[in-house]
């Protein structure tokens, strides 16, 4: 049998080898989305390094220079309040991610068979898991560390330990979560759902409850030095001496401090303290490793056949009040469209991944819509009037773009998924026509509802103009209709029929043209609707007397805008749905 | 040798398998028959290392399947009935690191693959990512791999799905010239002319327990029927204990 070197080695090459062989492919057959997905990674990437480095530039220019106290205090709030934060949630997503490459994968199952460590597997696996969950925690730590540096004026030492640190930090929390993930399936299977629950909410809860803290401050003290103190004390706990995230932003600050004037031990100097925070990192990194294998070695083969042989209750299937309530609102459609409709609704229904993601981004922006007067500058000046019109045109923005991602994710793939079950359809006398207008009724007045109450409530909450209000639903409604025009079209016209998971799908070509497609017609539809009704406003309330801001060329732009948007929200929704049902038809299924 | 010795293994208040004792002797092939949900799949999981037993003990070469997995995996060559292959590795690349993975040398290695490559006929796409493969073409991989390193034990779970009937005489032949060499070949079917075909000995799953175990002719004798085809038999002998269960949710 193999040593624990060699299968270590084979472990590697499996993954340079599949590696390799998908970045082949990905180069010769995919370089649009490659190139795609790379310009809009690094234009990302650029928009959080500037906005990094602007809001460091502030704290510079209105709390202190580099060196000052409430400079130091601040920045060291930031730091350790951002790792810590991340530290928690990279503890959660390696866990599951772990927990899906181990208990629901095909590659494990297979290997369980052959004759392998079992904490090889775990390792090999935990790699995986710590690569997913952490890669936005590298998108997001490079650009403010970088940023920080030359704020900060940092020696290039701080550039050299970024790297460095920032992988032994993401180890440590990578291991506490796969070590929680192999032990609660390991002795608390049946449990495993509710422990997670339980768990996920205490942090949200936690974290739910701190922000409240922070911003239910009355409008006239927040931001005053007595909140910023209150503050401070209130997450104090981040800067616990135990937590790796401590370390991590105690070894950024003081590689980034300049070298001591005065003579220092060796030991006091910031460069030293850094080099000993990165052994701390590095030494409790490798601790977890060992501690993952030791647990793995002990548990993953009895914890996988436990999870296999748990007890579960099919679900039943049957009609709730809510497909009542469903069917009545499909009534007006005719019958074969009503069937339609009810299925897709009922696969939505009983698919939690989907609609928990709708709700928990929706959630979340609803929860930022009822808060956000909270930071809006107070009068009524022209300035203000700006402001608020401003914060409600990107609300929109947001809303649709957000909409656009789950158009492509959930929308884009429900035609190609369905060449698979075709047949189903196919032998029912309905035309394809019909199908594809069930689909696309189905997005359109499925995100309507959400999205319109979405805006309906950043504006009443924002106290915006009810000319604002009405033109905000009329440019939510033709988003909604040529997002889903779109996304249904495109899915139609460039089906793939042999990929059976819709994220991959989403990930084609085809979604990436969608996706690119959806956020230029935002774009478009927002600044047809929101500029000139933006500028009629700002005209009103500030009197001025410019031509070009005359009252009656206003409502020319305005109407003009509206019209405009219309025309291309019509050309959006029919020509992609009129040439997804031309292929749609043309299509031979299997 | 395939020992079970009272074997029982639980889906929470459902026994998948319920006392399994049997021996399953090296040059024997040995066709386990069932309806969907009798346990036959738990069985082979439990056989191949996936499942612990609940409770009792499967031995494979004398080396526990629960507490020395390694050493039994060694032993064994599994095809399973969804065939895993890794999507982005060329069949020959997925042979060559299941090779390396039982410790075959570089040379025996080379020998091996290609002496599979061109048993199973998978010369004209072996080169190929396994992603572009038909259902008959992974399965003929998945066989090769199981047979690389010449395993003491074979289990193969449906092994007759999806294949054309050149495949199937291939397969045929290589189960049974595999127990004529002495190997222990374990066979989980619903193809029962097959099973009848091919088997030395049979056994009957029927709601977790062996309701039947020996050789074609024992069961002719014990449903005293002359020449009966085993479907009949079969059918019979499950009938008279009651309709089956629906297939449990187990996987």
């Amino acid at each position: 049998m193999l040593g624990a070197a060699d299968e270590a080695r084979l472990m590697r090459r499996l993954r340079y080898q599949t590696v390799r062989a998908q970045l082949k492919q990905v180069l010769t057959t995919a370089r649009l989305r490659t190139g795609l997905v790379i310009l809009l990674s690094v234009l990302f990437w650029i928009a959080l390094f500037a906005m990094f480095y602007f809001g460091l530039e502030f704290l510079v220019k209105h709390v202190g220079p580099v060196g000052d106290q409430y400079h130091a205090q601040t920045i060291e709030f930031i730091f350790h309040l951002f790792f810590a934060s991340l530290n928690v949630m990279l503890i959660f997503s390696a866990g599951i991610i772990l927990y899906s490459g181990l208990f629901a994968s095909e590659e494990t199952r297979f290997l369980l068979t052959q004759p392998l460590r079992p904490e090889r597997i775990v390792q090999h696996k935990l790699q995986e898991a710590t690569l997913f969950s952490s890669w936005g925690f590298f998108l997001l730590a490079s650009p403010l560390t970088i940023a920080y540096g030359l704020v900060a004026e940092a020696p290039w030492h701080y550039y050299a330990l970024i790297g460095p640190l920032i992988l032994a930090f993401v180890y440590i929390p990578s291991g506490i979560g796969a070590a929680a993930c192999l032990l609660l399936i390991r002795y608390l299977s049946h449990l495993r759902l509710t422990v997670a629950a339980l768990v996920a909410s205490l942090a949200v809860g936690a974290a739910g409850w701190a922000i409240w803290e922070t911003v239910r401050t009355p409008q006239a003290e927040l931001f005053g030095a007595e909140w910023f103190n209150d503050t401070l004390r209130r997450f104090r706990f981040t800067q616990s001496e135990m937590l790796p995230s401590s370390w991590l932003s105690n070894a950024l600050l003081d590689a980034a401090s300049p070298p001591p004037t005065i003579p220092l031990p060796l030991d006091q100097t910031p460069a030293v303290r850094a080099l000993m925070f990165l052994a701390l990192l590095v030494s409790n990194a490798l601790v977890c490793q060992l501690v993952v294998v030791t647990i793995a070695k002990r548990t993953f083969r009895r914890a996988f056949s436990e999870l296999e042989c748990r007890p579960r209750a099919p679900r039943r299937a049957g009609l709730t009040t809510i497909d009542r309530v469903a069917g009545w609102l499909f009534r007006p459609f005719p019958a074969p469209v009503q069937l339609i409709l009810m299925k897709d609704w009922r696969l939505l229904r009983r698919d939690p991944v989907q609609w928990s993601q709708f709700l928990i981004f929706f959630g979340l922006l609803g929860l930022y819509f009822l808060n956000i007067n909270r930071f809006s500058a107070p009068g009524s000046n022209l300035n203000h009037t700006a402001w608020i019109n401003t914060v409600s045109f990107l609300n929109l923005g947001v809303v649709g773009l957000i909409l656009s991602t789950f158009t492509t994710r959930f929308i884009y793939p429900m035609i190609s998924l369905e060449g698979r079950r075709f047949w189903i359809l196919g032998l029912l006398p309905v035309s394809r026509r019909t199908i594809l207008w069930s689909k696309f009724l189905f997005a359109a007045l499925g995100s309507l509802g959400p999205c319109g109450l979405l805006i309906l409530t950043s504006d009443l909450v924002l106290g915006v103009d009810p000319l604002v209000v009405g033109v905000h639903q009329f440019t939510m409604m033709l988003l909604c209709v040529g997002l889903a025009g779109l996304a249904v079209g495109l899915g139609a016209a460039m089906p793939d029929f042999r990929e059976s998971s819709p994220s991959k799908i989403a990930a084609g070509f085809g979604g990436t043209l969608n996706l690119v497609l959806s956020a230029t017609y935002i774009s478009l539809i927002v600044l047809l609707t929101a500029l000139p009704c933006h500028l009629y406003l700002v005209a009103q309330g500030s009197g001025l007397n410019v031509r070009f801001l005359e009252g009656s060329r206003l409502i020319g732009w305005l109407i003009g805008g509206a019209v405009t948007a219309l025309l291309l929200a019509t050309v959006t929704t029919i020509v992609p749905l009129r040439r997804g049902i031309r292929a749609f038809n043309q299509l031979e299924f299997y | 040798m395939i020992e079970f010795e009272a074997v029982s293994r639980s889906y929470g208040s459902t026994e998948a398998v319920k006392q399994l004792d049997l021996i399953v002797q090296p040059g024997e092939l040995f066709a386990l028959l069932g309806h969907n949900g009798a346990g036959k799949t738990t069985t082979i999981k439990m056989l191949v290392g996936l499942l612990r037993p609940g409770r009792g003990s499967i031995a494979i070469d004398g080396f526990d399947v629960a507490r020395t997995p390694r050493e039994a995996a060694q032993r064994v060559g599994y095809v399973p009935d969804e065939p895993h292959l890794y999507d982005k590795l060329s069949g020959r690349e997925f042979l060559s690191f299941v090779a390396n993975m039982h410790g075959l040398r570089a040379g025996t290695a080379d020998a091996a693959l290609a002496a599979q490559i061109e048993r199973f006929g998978l010369g004209s796409f072996v080169d190929q990512l396994t992603e572009s493969y038909s259902h008959g073409m992974k399965q003929r991989t998945v066989f090769a791999a199981a047979m690389l390193h010449d395993p003491r034990v074979l289990v193969v779970d449906e092994p007759l799905v999806g294949l054309d009937p050149h495949s199937i005489r291939l397969v045929k032949d290589l189960l049974k010239a595999h127990s004529q060499r002495g190997a222990t070949v374990f066979m989980s079917t619903h193809t029962l002319t097959a099973a009848e075909e091919l088997a030395d000995r049979i056994g009957v799953m029927h709601r977790g327990e062996l309701i039947f175990l020996g050789t074609l002719e024992e069961l002719r004798e014990q449903r005293h029927v002359v020449g009966g085809s085993l479907e009949s038999l079969y059918l019979s002998l499950v009938d008279e204990r009651g309709k089956p269960t629906p297939e449990s949710p187990s996987p």
